[in-house]
């Protein structure tokens, strides 16, 4: 228990940011909330529809279902990318005597380079008319058959968009999990090699438990991030063709800012808002399902 | 916890409320002649036009020229070129409120909720009172009109949309251009033969393929058909719907597009058409200085020739009649008028149309010769002259007819249904559906 005075103390330096939060993530979802009981296109007046907009988002919305699945794919390739890219790079920078900082560098640039920019270097990369890096490729190495335009095929559309954000950010994950690796107690290591312990007994047994409280954060930043993106595939296809790059995010943004649906829009996003915690959740549990095990 | 929740619930709801009473200007849109001083200060104008532009590039030039006699007044343009990016600003800052003093806008559902609501000054009686009514032709107008016959947006160009084509490409195929539109598939089948891309169309922006839909029913129905259509009066399961859709499958399967084509932009498809490698393009007057001038690569110059929407059998509108845009619109908001306002308007408004002719753009009234530049080839009068030569109906693009849910939707099933992903019959169903359920919010 604190002393009174130190509490008012910690009081005084947690409502700045408390507030701050408030106002910046808290209000808007409250407002989002509150707007999606209604129908309302921004310049008519308000009607109150109670549930009607939840109904028709769960049981009467194709493209809903459609973009949910999509997102849920997106993420996943996200996911592999990030994470599983990742630790792979890291692992072996830990057993690398040269060229670490080059390789950190190269690895991180992608997370530093605009947005925008990534997005119109995949699309020429993908293109096929004129003969894109991707294609070209493929053309040298004699898999010819496979050439295609990658953004127009609905089969790889969702891949090739998903792609370029786990790549941008395979860096990022990189850093934080080589700074864990690194702070591996090396007596540990040793000792277990020299009980004979194999490199991939040293890696699942002394490494990964000792990097899993990291493991954890990276896992849910990188979940979140791949739930709530948006930029890439809006940029490289507007979430065509048809629907078959259609993320939840994408949708809710057309939904509020080309058909003025903001009352529908909200309910999406309050939707994209009940999913991330319930993704969050369940890392939670099932890492700690593991970690008691 | 349980107070501070309900607290915030009453902020935003109190929020909310306090912003839908905001709405709703007090000024009568069709008090035109305001009366009062001329008191000088700036005015903004949210507009969609290329930044470098001749209406932009004029319309500067006209408010120093303003404001040397009214010295304070300055035009402030605040443009977005990328159209899907305008219209959700502008949605944006309608649903805010905070429309500025002029606001482009095509004659779309949202713009005729704004009209009816009283936000946007009645342009055609604006106009008369201007007395520059009578100079502007009324095809310009007509495009700017919305299906009750009202006017509320201004033209400030006046645009003809032909099939430009590639002669040697073609003939190289053996074949000739399209009479009718349903010769098109058939061409499009001997260019592939021929190794010749048959159209290069511009599949990232969407409206470029979504022309295509609109020229099977204008033949066979005219106008009405969209009017009726936007509206679930008309389907596309009638026979000038299923006209379209049956045609645009049989372009699909006779490869007519480029391949990858829905993620290409303008310049990719403008690029694959000047450089001799697709056979036929689908662009207006507002590329005659990049299709008919000596900027066009000389290799293809000679080849290079245009048709207007071809007919077909029993097609119920004329040749010369095709789709003939005057453009995007200028709106001015009724809340914000005032006698300054109108006093720039009627200055710029009557200046203008000389000023445009003279870049070589084809002005939206017929009382200034456009002036050829003087790098043009022959084809430039030629596209100028069709201008002198149209017919009453024009073909309006879709996009600006239908309500935004049925667009977004019509934009991504075309492309799905030129790619031979989806069935006709798949495509119909749901489009008739789409339409049924978003339609009845805007037209009612």
């Amino acid at each position: 228990m604190l002393p009174n005075r130190s509490r008012l103390s910690v009081l005084v330096f947690l409502l700045p940011p408390l507030l701050l939060y408030g106002i910046a993530v808290l209000f808007p979802i409250m407002q989002s909330l509150f707007l999606s009981f209604f129908s309302w296109n921004g310049i008519s007046d308000m009607e109150f529809v109670g549930l009607a907009n939840y109904v028709r988002m769960l049981t009467a919305d194709d493209i809903f279902w459609r973009s949910f699945f999509n997102a849920l794919g997106y993420l996943a390739i996200c996911l592999v990318l990030q994470l599983g890219g990742a630790l792979l790079v890291a692992s072996l920078l830990t057993s690398m005597r040269r060229g670490r900082e080059l390789i950190k560098t190269l690895y991180l640039l992608p997370a530093v380079i605009s947005t925008v920019a990534i997005a119109f270097l995949f699309v020429r990369i993908y293109s096929i008319e004129p003969v894109g890096l991707l294609n070209q490729l493929l053309h040298w190495i004699g898999l010819g058959a496979l050439e295609r335009p990658w953004l127009s095929d609905i089969n790889t559309v969702l891949a090739a968009v998903s792609a370029p954000e786990g790549w941008r950010f395979t860096g990022l994950y990189m850093l934080i999990i080589y700074a864990a690796l690194l702070s591996v107690p090396k007596e540990l290591e040793e000792a277990a090699r020299l009980d004979g312990a194999s490199r991939w007994q040293l890696f699942t047994k002394i490494r990964f438990p000792h990097i899993m409280p990291v493991w954890i954060t990276t896992t849910i930043m990188a979940t979140t991030y791949g739930l709530r993106g948006f930029d890439i595939p809006y940029l490289m296809t507007n979430g065509g063709p048809g629907q078959s790059s259609e993320l939840l995010t994408t949708y809710m943004y057309k939904t509020a800012f080309t058909s003025t649906d903001f009352g529908y829009a909200s309910t999406i996003a309050v939707f994209i808002v009940v999913e991330c915690l319930v993704a969050v959740g369940l890392i939670l549990f099932m890492l700690k399902r593991k970690a008691d095990a | 916890m349980k107070k501070l929740f309900r607290t915030a619930a009453v902020a935003t709801a109190a929020a909310l409320a306090l912003a839908g009473c905001g709405s709703g200007g007090a000024s009568d849109p069709s008090n035109v002649s305001p009366t009062g001083e001329v008191k000088a200060r700036e005015i903004s104008w949210l507009l969609s036009r290329p930044a470098d532009g001749a209406v932009i590039n004029i319309m500067k030039k006209l408010a120093e020229d303003y404001a040397k006699d009214h010295p304070g007044f300055s035009l402030n343009l605040i443009t977005t070129p990328d159209r899907p990016s305008y219209i959700q600003k502008l949605e944006t800052l309608a649903a805010a409120n905070k429309l500025p003093e002029l606001f482009d806008t095509d004659a779309t559902p949202f713009a005729q909720q704004l009209a009816k609501q009283g936000k946007m000054v009645d342009a055609e009686k604006l106009l008369k009172s201007l007395d520059v009514y009578d100079d502007y032709r009324p095809s310009a107008l007509d495009y700017q009109r919305f299906d009750d016959g009202s006017l509320h947006m201004i033209p400030f160009q006046f645009e003809l949309e032909f099939i430009w084509y590639n002669k040697a490409l073609l003939q190289k195929a053996g074949v000739a251009a399209p009479k009718s539109l349903d010769d098109i598939p058939a061409m499009c089948t001997a260019l592939r033969a021929a190794g010749i891309t048959p159209i290069a169309i511009d599949g990232q922006d969407q409206w470029p393929l979504e022309r295509y839909v609109a020229y099977q029913p204008f033949r066979e129905a005219g106008p009405e058909f969209i009017q009726k259509l936007k509206k679930g009066e008309a389907k596309f399961a009638d026979p000038a719907g299923q006209k379209t859709v049956e045609w645009l499958a049989s372009l699909g399967k006779a490869k007519c597009f480029q391949d990858g084509f829905s993620s290409q932009g303008y310049s990719d498809a403008q690029n694959q058409f000047t450089s001799g490698q697709a056979a036929m393009y689908n662009i207006g007057t507002w590329e005659l200085p990049s299709l008919a001038t000596d900027k066009l690569n000389p290799t293809v110059r000679a080849d290079i020739d245009f048709l207007t929407l071809p007919t077909t059998e029993g097609s119920v509108t004329a040749a010369n009649e095709f789709v003939s845009p005057s453009g995007i619109g200028m709106a001015v908001n009724a809340k914000t008028y005032d006698p300054l306002v109108s006093d720039f308007l009627k200055f710029a408004l009557t200046k203008y149309p000389s000023e445009y002719a003279a870049t070589g753009a084809l002005s939206p009234t017929t009382n200034v010769e456009t002036a050829v530049p003087a790098n043009a080839t022959p084809l430039y009068k030629k596209a100028l002259e069709m201008a002198n030569d149209l017919g009453d109906k024009q073909a309006m693009p879709w996009d600006t007819q239908l309500d935004p849910t049925t667009n977004g939707r019509l934009q991504q099933e075309l492309v799905l249904l030129v790619q031979g992903n989806i069935t006709p019959e798949q495509f119909t169903t749901t489009m008739d559906s789409t339409i049924a359920q978003n339609a009845p919010k805007f037209f009612k």
